[in-house]
């Protein structure tokens, strides 16, 4: 087993029946009290998956209630606190720690060959702070479910009789989880590469981990404060953001923006770096422009911090500075096209497998570009100034965080899916799934656009006849949408029980993840592997073998 | 940035595995037997990274050289000396408040004299002057944003201003 | 090679701490290893391959969340800022009420302690335990004498009603203080004044003179132009002039109360950082007498007294901004 060749640990696939990291200690204690990053991500993965279902089922909601104009099935009241808790458990419990803490927590430290993260107890406070944070978002829930709008807008949110307090105070805890999160992946990064990893050998995953840890640490801590101080403002009347005592409302809106800016990007970096994971591999050809890309990762982060006034065109910011926001956030638009063609690039004369995680990740291109682009529509400030509010900007984040981050989460679930179970999801089931999300997604936001820019406001219970049509169309998208989650959902739970078993390299990646068994040991390697190559090359020096369904190193047929 | 690439040695076998953060070779793992080597300084012990990229700890006569072991060792006279000069423009700044430096003299005076002790107690109490610059470029990243932050809030701070007070004034003239 | 998944029961998983402002305890802990014999040395845990890498991923992972904390209380600073910039009046009317020599006595303590906190690390450094421990002791009582000043400060404001927002009743009006008639004696003599005169008017409203005469022979002599001296300050501190509250007799300027919010807010989250720091301390305090720290492993008390400066350096810039505004 502790062979010396230059690749560590295994150059036999394994049974998942063997000792791994799943079965190496048992009881729900073993679970609530590990320091095992790859138990913490799947903890994190079920986690979030269920919030995922709990803000999708509230999404329904709302879409139902648009059926028609006025009351559907729910008053105007009921629909501001759905909308709300759709946006806040999407924004908080599902996509900020999404990739980051259910994948990145599994798959990074075994693309580093390391044993763990930095900090374990840390990760596991991060998980922990995450129920916390939960529990609090659903006290909200069962008191008098906050309607203020995920962005609890001053003075509304400090004057409105919903439970604002324990849904803001969720969000508080939640942001600690997340930068517990972002600080052990930069210290990680920087302190636990194996030999030979430079920094540029590192995989995309692990630089779009980064640039995302390095604006969790950055950004978080000013939403921290920003909601403690509207929870002291509405309980103790301090006189911050309330105008009738001397506060200003849109100073809010400063602080709340200067972090949930960068909180998108936390959102999507992650998913340029699943994407950049599968699109080389499922090419069979070497990423194109490795640097171009990592540099982006980083450049995203950063000019997403100077931004934030785009969100406030139409707030009473001066004219000064809603230009030098709108012109800033045109250059964001760089990097991420820089991704994009570098993707395409990259697939340009190589052998194309459409498995169900090329899939999502085809599906990301399309759809990330049409929502990213929709963004720089609404950067044009004369442009903001009649979308503002409108659908139109509904649409527009959704694609992205719809058709962006989860696109790529689930791309990423079923790429590392044989990982870390050790078992294949059903193939076909998988394409299909991906088919109805990504025909569920379109046919839900596109419509969106249209009703944006007919003047249909966003947040709004009522709405002239005139919109009808386009509400149902995109409601019957929704629904769409929700049973190719659902469907999705039933064939992976149904893989862990009588999926195939998964060799250790099913789909013949270069990075050091599939050089461990599926599912790993909990230990991860014996030695860190040396690291002479890209995180891209090689992949001529793997071959598929039928026998198990995976790829092993050309030169060794005979394993030790 | 530096410290953090490692060389490639694609044809060394490691014979542990080693942290990506050091350039120096593999040390050889401790003796588990030996009782309580954590309270002991050894020679064995790597040389100290910051050694060889930050500027030599001054010399110092007195106890603890930092040249074996995990970091710099701050000597005693400096501690004090530091906190001398803390103290001192600690009255410093309280007394220049008796003087009227204009409208917003005074403040700048203050943050300018707090700024000077911050500065001692950063380089100095929190070891930056020893320690890896990477460090140093995270503290001053932090700086950098809050700058960002308080600009632009600031710049946008007299927009609205009129609205507040004209609402203000007319709701409570209403009141009253 | 021994194991990370069952040892672990022996530490709590680390919640948000006093109210998830001192998630510090999280950051310390995980440096740790508990009884981890046989990894290659005590105290080096099991996914660390030398000291120095789990020390300096320790150092790196400190001042990460000391960034984070530095953007934590810039939301303060800025708020702070804003407000200072746009009513200045507020700023200048509430500062005499503060007590500048217990926010100077404050200033020093920590300054102290900070001291200790430092040598604690060379001590650590040095093995050298006895002194170690009576430092983290030095550092402790000073935190304690802090926290005991900012109690008795808190008291008198409540003692003198000075609340944050709606219940923001001065018990004193600001020109009857001690600070304020020392500094500006004439100014709070020609307020005392203006103050009879507009209760003198209002008696006489209230019950109308027989005399008509009397009554307009009350009012006058109060209407000499008043001196630079006079005037001066009660404008700068919003009493008197288009920012007061009552522009019938001198009063406080009409937003008064937000600077005691703020004060509390900024003041209160500072001590609970304190207070975390505190505990952090009695930890390690333990520790350190057990003589757990040495050249080899040090971390813990390095990353305690990084904390702690950073909590210094927040005071040595909340001090001028509170206490020494002129």
């Amino acid at each position: 087993m502790a062979s010396p060749s230059a690749t560590a640990d295994v150059v036999a696939p394994r049974s998942s029946g063997s000792d791994n990291y799943l079965t190496h200690d048992k009881g729900v204690l073993s679970w609530i009290f590990t320091l095992d990053h790859k138990r913490i991500g799947v903890m994190y993965l079920c986690s979030v998956l269920t919030a995922f279902a709990l803000g999708g089922f509230f999404a329904l909601l709302v879409r139902t209630e648009l059926l028609t104009p006025g009351h559907t099935i729910m008053d105007h009241d009921t629909y501001n606190q759905m909308f709300t808790l759709h946006g806040a458990i999407m924004v908080f419990l599902v996509i900020i720690p999404g990739i980051p803490a259910a994948l990145g927590n599994i798959i990074m430290p075994l693309q580093l060959g390391a044993k763990d993260v930095a900090f374990p107890r840390m990760n596991l406070a991060s998980y922990h702070l995450w129920i916390v944070g939960a529990l609090f978002m659903l006290t909200s829930l069962a008191i008098n479910a906050v309607d203020t709008g995920w962005t609890f807008y001053t003075p509304y949110s400090t004057t409105t009789s919903t439970a604002v307090v324990p849904a803001a105070f969720g969000a508080f805890i939640l942001g600690f989880s997340s930068i517990f999160t972002g600080l052990n992946f930069i210290v990680t990064m920087h302190k636990m590469r194996p030999p030979g990893m430079t920094w540029f050998r590192l995989p995309l995953f692990c630089w779009a981990l980064y640039s995302t840890a390095l604006i969790q640490v950055l950004a978080t801590p000013v939403i921290g404060i920003t909601l403690l101080m509207m929870i002291i403002e509405r309980t103790v009347h301090i006189g911050i953001f309330d105008p009738t005592l001397g506060g200003d409302p849109v100073l809010f809106q400063h602080f709340f923006w200067f972090y949930s800016h960068p909180a998108v990007y936390i959102m999507i970096v992650p998913a340029f770096g699943v994407i950049g994971e599968i699109i080389p591999v499922f090419s069979r050809k070497r990423i194109f422009g490795y640097k171009f890309i990592a540099i982006s990762s980083l450049a995203i982060a950063f000019l997403g911090f100077l931004v934030w006034g785009h969100h406030m065109f139409v707030s009473g910011q001066s004219v000064l500075a809603g230009t030098i926001f709108s012109a800033i956030t045109f250059l964001i638009a760089i990097p991420t096209a820089i991704k994009v063609f570098n993707w395409i690039t990259t697939m340009y004369k190589g052998v194309i497998h459409l498995d169900t995680p090329m899939l999502y990740a085809l599906a990301f291109l399309w759809v990330f570009t049409i929502g990213g682009l929709t963004g720089v529509f609404l950067a044009v400030m004369s442009v903001d100034v009649h979308l503002h509010d409108t659908y139109f900007v509904v649409a527009h984040f959704h694609y992205v965080m719809m058709g962006g981050a989860i696109t790529a989460f689930m791309g990423g679930l079923h790429y590392w899916w044989p990982k870390f179970t050790g078992k294949m999801y059903p193939e076909k089931a998988g394409r299909f799934g991906a088919a109805l999300v990504f025909i569920g997604l379109n046919v839900t936001f596109f419509p969106q656009f249209i009703l944006g820019s007919r003047g249909m406001p966003r947040r709004y219970y009522n709405y002239l006849p005139e919109f009808q049509s386009l509400h149902v169309l995109s409601t019957l998208g929704a629904y769409t949408l929700g049973i190719g989650f659902i469907l999705t959902a039933i064939y992976l739970f149904k893989s862990l029980k009588t999926g195939k078993t998964s060799p250790a390299n099913p789909w013949g990646g270069a990075t050091l993840e599939w050089q461990c068994s599926s599912p790993p040991p909990y230990y991860n390697f014996h030695k860190a592997p040396v690291v002479s190559a890209g995180p891209y090359d090689g992949y001529e020096n793997l071959m598929y073998d039928e026998a198990i369904g995976g790829y092993i190193p050309r030169k060794s047929s005979t394993s030790t | 940035m530096s410290n953090e690439d490692t060389p490639e040695n694609a044809d060394k076998e490691p014979k542990s595995m080693q942290g990506s953060s050091e350039e120096q070779p593999p040390e050889p793992r401790e003796d588990a037997t030996r009782p309580n080597p954590a309270l002991e300084p050894t020679e064995q012990d790597e040389p100290e990274e910051a050694a060889r990229h930050e500027p030599p700890p001054p010399a110092d006569g007195h106890d603890g050289h930092s040249d074996h072991g995990l970091a710099h060792t701050m000597p005693v006279w400096m501690l004090i000396a530091v906190l001398g000069a803390l103290m001192g423009l600690t009255v410093l700044t309280v007394s220049v408040t008796s003087f009227d430096l204009g409208s917003e003299g005074n403040l700048v005076v203050a943050m300018v004299i707090a700024t000077i002790k911050a500065a001692l107690v950063v380089t100095f109490f929190m070891h930056l002057l020893w320690d890896k610059k990477f460090h140093l470029i995270l503290f001053l990243t932090a700086v950098l944003f809050v700058v960002l932050f308080l600009s632009m809030s600031i710049t946008d701070r007299g927009e609205y201003q009129k609205n507040i007070d004209l609402y203000q004034s007319t709701t409570s003239a209403a009141a009253k | 090679m021994s194991e990370s998944t069952s040892e672990s029961a022996t530490s709590a998983p680390k919640k948000g701490g006093h109210g998830a402002a001192a998630p510090a305890h999280g950051g310390h802990d995980a440096h740790d290893a508990h009884g981890a014999h046989g990894h290659g040395g005590p105290h080096l845990a099991h996914h660390f391959d030398t000291y120095q890498q789990q020390f300096d991923a320790g150092k790196l992972g400190i001042w990460l969340f000391l960034l984070t904390e530095v953007l934590f209380f810039s939301g303060l600073f800025c708020a702070y800022t804003v407000y200072r910039g746009m009513h200045p009046e507020v700023f200048v009317y509430a500062h005499y009420f503060l007590n500048t020599t217990m926010g100077a006595i404050n200033t020093c303590v920590l300054l102290i302690s900070s001291l200790t906190a430092a040598w604690a690390v060379r001590n650590a450094q040095l093995a050298q335990r006895k002194l170690l421990v009576l430092n983290i002791l030095i550092t402790i009582a000073c935190a304690c004498t802090f926290m005991v000043v900012k109690f008795f400060e808190y008291e008198h404001k409540f003692h003198d009603g000075l609340l944050p927002g709606p219940a923001f009743h001065p018990t004193e009006q600001v020109w009857e203080l001690e600070t304020f008639k020392h500094k500006h004696p004439e100014a709070a003599e020609y307020a005392e004044k203006l103050t009879k005169a507009a209760e003198a008017k209002d008696a006489a409203k209230a019950a109308p003179a027989p005399a008509a005469a009397g009554a307009a022979v009350a009012e006058t002599g109060v209407f000499e132009r008043p001196t630079e001296e006079q005037l001066e300050p009660l404008i700068k501190a919003g009493v008197l002039g288009p920012t007061a509250e009552d522009q019938t007799r001198p009063s406080k300027p009409r937003n008064a109360h937000v600077f005691f919010g703020i004060y509390f807010f900024m003041t209160g989250l500072h001590g609970i950082h304190v207070l975390g720091g505190i505990g952090v301390f009695i930890w390690l305090l333990l520790r350190a007498n057990k003589g757990e720290f040495g050249p080899k492993y040090f971390g813990p008390i390095d990353y305690a007294a990084l904390y702690w400066h950073l909590v210094d350096l927040i005071w040595i810039y909340l001090f001028p901004l509170l206490y020494l505004i002129h």
